[in-house]
């Protein structure tokens, strides 16, 4: 199936979850979903002949800077941002990427695991750096990080900026 | 002693230390007796915690710590985010150094293979095969140090191209160590495939079909191996790969005896291609220039490393360093594979069923915390560099 094939077919079958959708790249589709329609969509893509493979979830904090006027410093903005999770499909060199916004004080999205259960993997390491908890995900066992690493701090948020000196140990 | 008629189960950790193979992982079976009944994976020993640390570092820095991701396949990572940042700034890097990295990328994926080949025949009590696949291996660590002079992180790309350039007489060099290496892998394929004791071990042991491996996203050699048709450089050509295209090597038997029958034919095939690449290496530069600030955007670069795909997903807000670099190495995804097909097989048979995916566990893992009985201290980076500025003052 050649690429631009490839994406209008996922283009079809993503339709109408979708709350926006573009092409970043000619090899690319990017659509916006509710966290609601994260199944159905994924559902969508695998039926029939299945369309490609979830190759990777990638885990976004799109964090809110917000500048001093006064001292030019960049600081975090508590009152905006919020995450967002990337499920890429590829197949061939096509890649559809469903994107899912997922607000800081809720961030919460059903598991895929029932329908792919190789992302199991992927669903724990996300859950680990961003503090992202996967509905009725089947483990939730540490993957990556250290048995001593506290609770409650996910590493690759943008508000994590390391340890304070006299925290360690 | 009292006897308990009902059916024993046991827990057998494998790991941290030594889990098949010298790096850390660990695992536990379940066992009934010797038949394993469950599989479970706990890694991120060796997590440093790099994508965190690149979004401090420029694009710059960040070639040379995303280089460092792999210790066996660190070319791949540097070329998936060299072209990835290429894409990002709208540059195309020169057709000769886009051969350049095919060439060097094919170098790594036979110094891979032959070190996984000599890895399983270890784990497989066949030593005479791992220490003759070792022997014959350095030829090619020896050439990646000729033209780069480094056997591991060669350093090849910059950001718009690579640094290396290959002259006539590095040329006929490669050209003898292919002819080499070509007869000792035939040889190779012969033993894997014919010899009793070793298929004995390999032969129907391991078994995934092409419905599991899809189901379970098995990719790479490990993929190919039971016949699903993914290679990034066939499926998505990159680099120089548009200009000298490879052939897919596909077998539909599954078991680990196709795991190496595979991972020995893709070897013909690298030697090929590399053959090719020197008789018909494109003339011109080598660098396009690559400005420092990248433009704002997302892009995905995946190539084909020696385990199978690599996906880079890397996001840039208009800065000199990146807002994110998402990286998924081949072996996340053929975890998966082993902890299901492990169920079923004896315990005897785990080093050689794990060893099968040629797992990189550095890859998926990328703080360190030292523990002792008295005290624990966590180092981070800038302690971790003190601590080694120190150590050889």
């Amino acid at each position: 199936m050649d690429t631009e094939k490839a994406l209008q077919l996922a283009e079809s079958r993503l339709k109408e979850f979708a709350v926006s959708m573009n092409r970043p790249e000619e090899n690319r589709l990017d659509v916006v979903i509710d966290r609601k329609e994260l199944k159905a969509a994924v559902s969508a893509l695998l039926a029939e002949k299945q369309w490609g493979y979830l190759a990777a979830i990638t885990g976004l904090d799109n964090a809110a800077w917000k500048v001093d006027e006064a001292t030019k410093e960049k600081s975090l903005d508590p009152s905006g941002g919020s995450l967002e999770v990337l499920y890429h499909f590829c197949e061939g060199a096509a890649v559809a990427t469903l994107r899912v916004s997922l607000p800081y004080n809720d961030a919460k999205v059903d598991t895929v695991c029932d329908l792919i259960s190789s992302v199991s993997l992927y669903e724990r390491e996300a859950a680990e750096l961003f503090g992202i908890e996967f509905v009725d995900t089947p483990n939730t066992d540490r993957l990556v990080l250290p048995d001593s690493w506290p609770e409650g701090v996910y590493p690759l948020r943008k508000s994590f900026t390391g340890f304070e000196k006299n925290a360690k140990g | 002693m009292e006897c308990n008629p009902a059916p024993e189960k046991f827990i057998v950790p494998i790991g941290p230390q030594h889990p098949a193979l010298k790096e850390p992982g660990h695992f536990e079976f379940t066992v009934e007796g010797e038949v394993v009944t469950n599989a479970t994976a706990r890694l991120g020993f060796v997590h440093r915690g790099m994508e965190k640390g690149a979004e401090d570092r420029t694009w710059i820095q960040d070639l040379y710590l995303m280089e460092r991701v792999c210790g066996i396949c660190s070319h791949v990572h540097a070329m998936a985010f060299s072209l990835g940042v290429e894409k990002l700034a709208g540059v195309q890097a020169p057709p000769r150094a886009q051969a350049i990295r095919e060439l060097v990328a094919e170098l790594e994926r036979i110094h891979s293979h032959m070190l996984w080949l000599g890895v399983a025949a270890h784990e497989g009590g066949f030593d005479t095969l791992f220490m003759l696949s070792w022997r014959d291996r350095e030829t090619v660590m020896s050439l990646l140090e000729t033209i780069s002079g480094n056997r591991v992180n060669y350093s090849a790309n910059v950001l718009g191209g690579v640094k290396i350039d290959i002259s006539d007489k590095q040329a006929d060099e490669i050209r003898k160590g292919m002819d080499f290496l070509e007869e000792r892998s035939k040889h190779y394929l012969k033993v894997v495939t014919e010899d009793e004791t070793f298929l004995g071990r390999t032969r129907n042991i391991g078994m995934m079909n092409k419905k599991q491996a899809e189901l379970l996203g098995a990719i790479g050699p490990t993929g190919r191996a039971s016949g699903v048709k993914r290679d990034v450089r066939v499926d998505s050509p990159y680099a120089g790969y548009t200009d000298f295209p490879v052939k897919m090597i596909t077998n539909d038997a599954g078991d680990l005896e196709a795991r190496f029958v595979v991972r020995i034919e893709e070897l013909f095939e690298s030697y090929r291609i590399i053959r090719e690449l020197l008789d018909k290496m494109p003339k011109g530069e080598l660098t396009v220039k690559v400005p420092r600030r990248i433009p704002e955007g997302e892009v995905i670069s995946r190539v084909e490393a020696p385990r199978g795909e690599l996906l880079y997903f890397m996001k840039s807000n208009g800065t000199d360093k990146p807002e994110r670099i998402k990286v998924r190495t081949p072996s996340l995804c053929n975890w998966g594979s082993v902890l299901v097909t492990a169920i079923g097989h004896n315990l005897a048979d785990m080093p050689m069923i794990l060893a099968g995916i040629d797992p990189c566990f550095s890859c998926n893992d990328r703080i360190v915390t030292v523990n002792r009985k008295t005290d624990s201290t966590r180092m981070d980076w800038e302690d971790l560099r003190q601590y080694g500025i120190e150590y050889y003052k």
